[in-house]
C-alpha cells in the first residue's frame, strides 16, 4: 500500500498512522482500511451492553474525504441493526447545527466510540435512523454475529477480541454515551426541505462534567464533554457546568410528562429540551391547522363571491 | 399566508428532528459556495501591498474610514492580506511571526525551542499524541524552512498551500486551546454563556473557521511569548485607530490590522 500513495499527502500520512494505531482489535471496536483503498475502511463495533444491541457485533464502512482530517469521515452500516439504515451514508458531524465543529484532532477511533454510544439513543425519525422495537433489535443483535463481510473478509464472530469475564464491560461506555449526545449522525439526504431553518435550534443540553477534566487520557474523552449545540444563543442553555445531559431514558420520560397537546405553540428556540418525541404529533397538528386555515380561506372566498352575487342581484 | 408562516415558525421546534438534517445540507452547501467564492478571490496570504490599497476599499466620502486610514499611514507603510475564512487571525499571526524570524536568528532559536516543547505540553494535557503530531511536525518543518532556506518566497508559498497552511492553523488553534485550558482559572472570568473553558475551547477555538477575539489573541501571544499589537479600525468616531497590545505593556513583535471580523498583517 505504501507505494501507491503520496506519503506527503497529509491525509495519507494521518490515515497510515491511524491504521497502525487501530491495527489490533479491541474488545469493543476494530477498524482497518481496505487493502486496495486507504480512504475506505471497514469497522466492527460491539453493541453496548445493557442495551438492545447487547451481544451484537456490527460491521460497516468508513469513507474518508480527501481533505481528512480537516473534513469529517462518513459512516455506512452494513449489518442490519435496527438503529441505522443499512447502506445509507451517515456522516459524522458534531451536532446538526454546527457541522463545522468537527475537530481535526479527532480520529476514526473517536468516530467508532461515537457510533457505539449513539446506538442506544433514539432515532427520532431522522433520515437514516430506524426505531425498531427492542425485540427486533435483539433478534438482529443475535443474527449480526453470523455476518461475514465479502469486501474485507472479516467475520463478526472473530472480528473483535472476545470479552473476558474480568474485562470491564463498559470501558468506553460512559464516555461514549456522553460523546454520542453531542454527535449527530447526519444522513446524507438529497431531499431539500425549504421549510427547514437553522432557527430550529437543536438546543441540546450542555453535557459537561468538570470533574473528569483532569484525568482525561485522550482527546476522545474531551469530546464527550463538549457542550451540545445551542446555535441560537449559547446563553439560553446555560444550565451551568454542573448540569449533566439526560440519558435517552430520562429524556423520554421528560418528554412524556410534557403536555403533547399543542406542542406547536410551546416550542421555541429557547426551549432547553425541545419535545423530540412529539415531533410526529407536531406534524399532525400542523397539518390539521393548515387544513383548517385553508378551509377558512376557501370558505371566505366562496362567501365573498356569493356576497358579490347577492349585491348584484339586489 | 401570514398565519401559515407563523404556523411554520412555531412548528420548527417539532420538525427539527427531520428538517434540521435537510437544512444542514442546505446550509453546508451554501457555506461551501461562499467559501469557494472567497477562496477564488483571495489568496490565503497575499503579497506585501502598499498601505494605500486600503483607501480604494472605502468610498471617498466615507470620512470615518478615510480619516482612520490616514492615521494608519502615520505608523505603517505596507499591508499583507489574509483570506477572510475565519482562520485569518491564526494565519496572519503565523505568517507575520515566521516572516519576522527570517531576519532574527536569536528569536528564531527561542521560538523553535518553545514550539518544539509545546507538543509535550499538549500531550500532557490529554491531547491525543498521534493526532496532533502531524500538525506539530508541519509547524516545526516550517520553522526549519525559515532557518535553513531563509526564503520569503518559500514561506509565502507554504502558507498558500492549503494543506500546509491549514495544518499550521490547526496547530496554532491547539496551542491557543492548550494555553486557555492550562490557565483556566484566569480565563474562566472572560467566557460568556456559562460555559467552562474546555467547552469554550471545543466550540470556539479548536474547530476550524471559528473567529478569534481578545481571549484567543492573548492566549496565543502568551503561549508562544510573542507580543501582538492589533490596530482596531471600525466605525467608531474619533478619526484615529486604537490599538491594543497583547499582553499589555510588552514590546510588540507583530502588528495586525483588525477590521470588524477580519485580521490582516501590517508593516511599519
Amino acid at each position: 500500500m505504501e507505494s501507491k500513495y503520496n506519503l506527503k499527502s497529509p491525509a495519507v500520512k494521518r490515515l497510515m498512522k491511524e491504521a497502525a494505531e487501530l491495527r489490533d482489535p479491541t474488545e469493543h471496536y476494530h477498524a482497518q482500511p481496505l487493502e486496495d483503498n486507504l480512504f475506505e475502511w471497514h469497522f466492527s463495533v460491539r453493541g453496548p451492553p445493557d442495551s438492545d444491541f447487547d451481544g451484537g457485533v456490527y460491521h460497516g464502512r468508513i469513507v474518508l474525504p480527501p481533505e481528512y482530517p480537516m473534513k469529517p469521515p462518513s459512516i455506512i452500516l452494513l449489518t442490519p441493526n435496527g438503529r441505522f439504515e443499512v447502506g445509507k451514508k451517515i456522516c459524522l458531524s458534531i451536532s446538526g447545527h454546527h457541522p463545522e465543529t468537527w475537530q481535526p484532532s479527532w480520529s476514526i477511533r473517536t468516530a467508532l466510540i461515537a457510533i457505539i454510544g449513539f446506538m442506544p439513543t433514539k432515532g427520532e425519525g431522522a433520515i437514516g435512523s430506524l426505531d425498531y422495537t427492542p425485540e427486533e433489535r435483539r433478534a438482529l443483535a443475535k443474527k449480526s454475529q453470523d455476518f461475514c463481510c465479502e469486501a474485507c473478509g472479516s467475520c463478526m464472530r472473530t472480528a473483535l477480541q472476545a470479552l473476558s469475564p474480568d474485562s470491564d464491560l463498559r470501558p468506553a461506555d460512559p464516555q461514549a454515551h456522553r460523546l454520542a449526545q453531542q454527535i449527530n449522525f447526519k444522513a446524507e439526504s438529497s431531499s431539500d426541505s425549504a421549510g427547514a431553518s437553522a432557527a430550529s435550534s437543536q438546543a441540546e443540553q450542555h453535557s459537561t462534567s468538570g470533574s473528569t477534566a483532569d484525568d482525561r487520557d485522550s482527546q476522545d474523552s474531551t469530546l464527550a464533554e463538549q457542550s451540545g449545540s445551542t446555535s441560537l444563543a449559547p446563553q439560553t442553555s446555560a444550565e451551568g457546568p454542573s448540569s449533566v445531559a439526560p440519558s435517552p431514558r430520562q429524556r423520554r420520560t421528560q418528554n412524556q410528562t410534557q403536555s403533547p397537546r399543542y406542542p406547536a405553540f410551546t416550542a421555541s428556540p429557547v426551549a432547553q429540551q425541545p419535545p423530540q418525541d412529539t415531533g410526529h404529533t407536531g406534524s399532525v397538528v400542523l397539518i390539521f391547522l393548515l387544513t383548517l386555515a385553508l378551509a377558512a380561506l376557501i370558505f371566505r372566498r366562496i362567501y365573498l363571491a356569493n356576497e358579490y352575487k347577492f349585491d348584484y342581484e339586489l | 399566508m401570514k398565519m401559515a408562516d407563523e404556523l411554520q415558525e412555531s412548528s420548527q421546534g417539532e420538525m427539527e428532528g427531520v428538517n434540521c438534517l435537510a437544512s444542514d445540507e442546505a446550509i453546508l452547501a451554501q457555506q461551501d459556495r461562499i467559501q469557494h467564492e472567497i477562496a477564488t478571490t483571495n489568496p490565503l496570504v497575499s503579497g506585501r501591498q502598499d498601505l494605500s490599497v486600503l483607501k480604494g476599499e472605502y468610498a471617498a466620502e466615507d470620512t470615518i474610514y478615510q480619516l482612520k486610514i490616514k492615521d494608519l499611514h502615520k505608523t505603517y507603510s505596507h499591508i499583507r492580506k489574509t483570506r477572510p475564512d475565519g482562520n485569518c487571525f491564526y494565519r496572519a499571526f503565523g505568517f507575520a511571526h515566521l516572516e519576522s524570524l527570517l531576519e532574527d536568528s536569536k528569536e528564531l532559536q527561542r521560538f523553535k525551542d518553545v514550539a518544539a516543547k509545546s507538543k509535550l505540553d499538549l500531550v500532557n494535557q490529554g491531547f491525543t499524541e498521534f493526532t496532533i503530531e502531524d500538525f506539530h511536525n508541519t509547524f516545526m518543518d516550517l520553522i526549519d524552512l525559515c532557518e535553513k532556506q531563509q526564503s520569503l518566497g518559500e514561506l509565502l508559498s507554504s502558507f498558500n498551500d492549503q494543506s500546509v497552511s491549514d495544518y499550521i492553523v490547526v496547530y496554532l488553534r491547539l496551542l491557543t486551546s492548550g494555553y486557555l485550558q492550562r490557565e483556566h482559572g484566569f480565563f474562566q472570568h472572560f467566557i460568556e454563556g456559562g460555559r467552562c473553558v474546555k467547552e469554550f475551547c471545543q466550540q470556539e477555538v479548536e474547530p476550524m473557521s471559528k473567529e478569534s477575539d481578545h481571549i484567543h489573541i492573548i492566549a496565543l501571544a502568551k503561549a508562544l511569548n510573542v507580543p501582538i499589537l492589533v490596530e482596531y479600525m471600525d466605525r467608531g468616531e474619533g478619526g484615529t485607530v486604537n490599538h491594543h497590545i497583547f499582553p499589555e505593556g510588552r514590546e510588540p513583535r507583530i502588528f495586525l490590522l483588525y477590521r470588524p471580523g477580519h485580521y490582516d498583517i501590517l508593516y511599519k
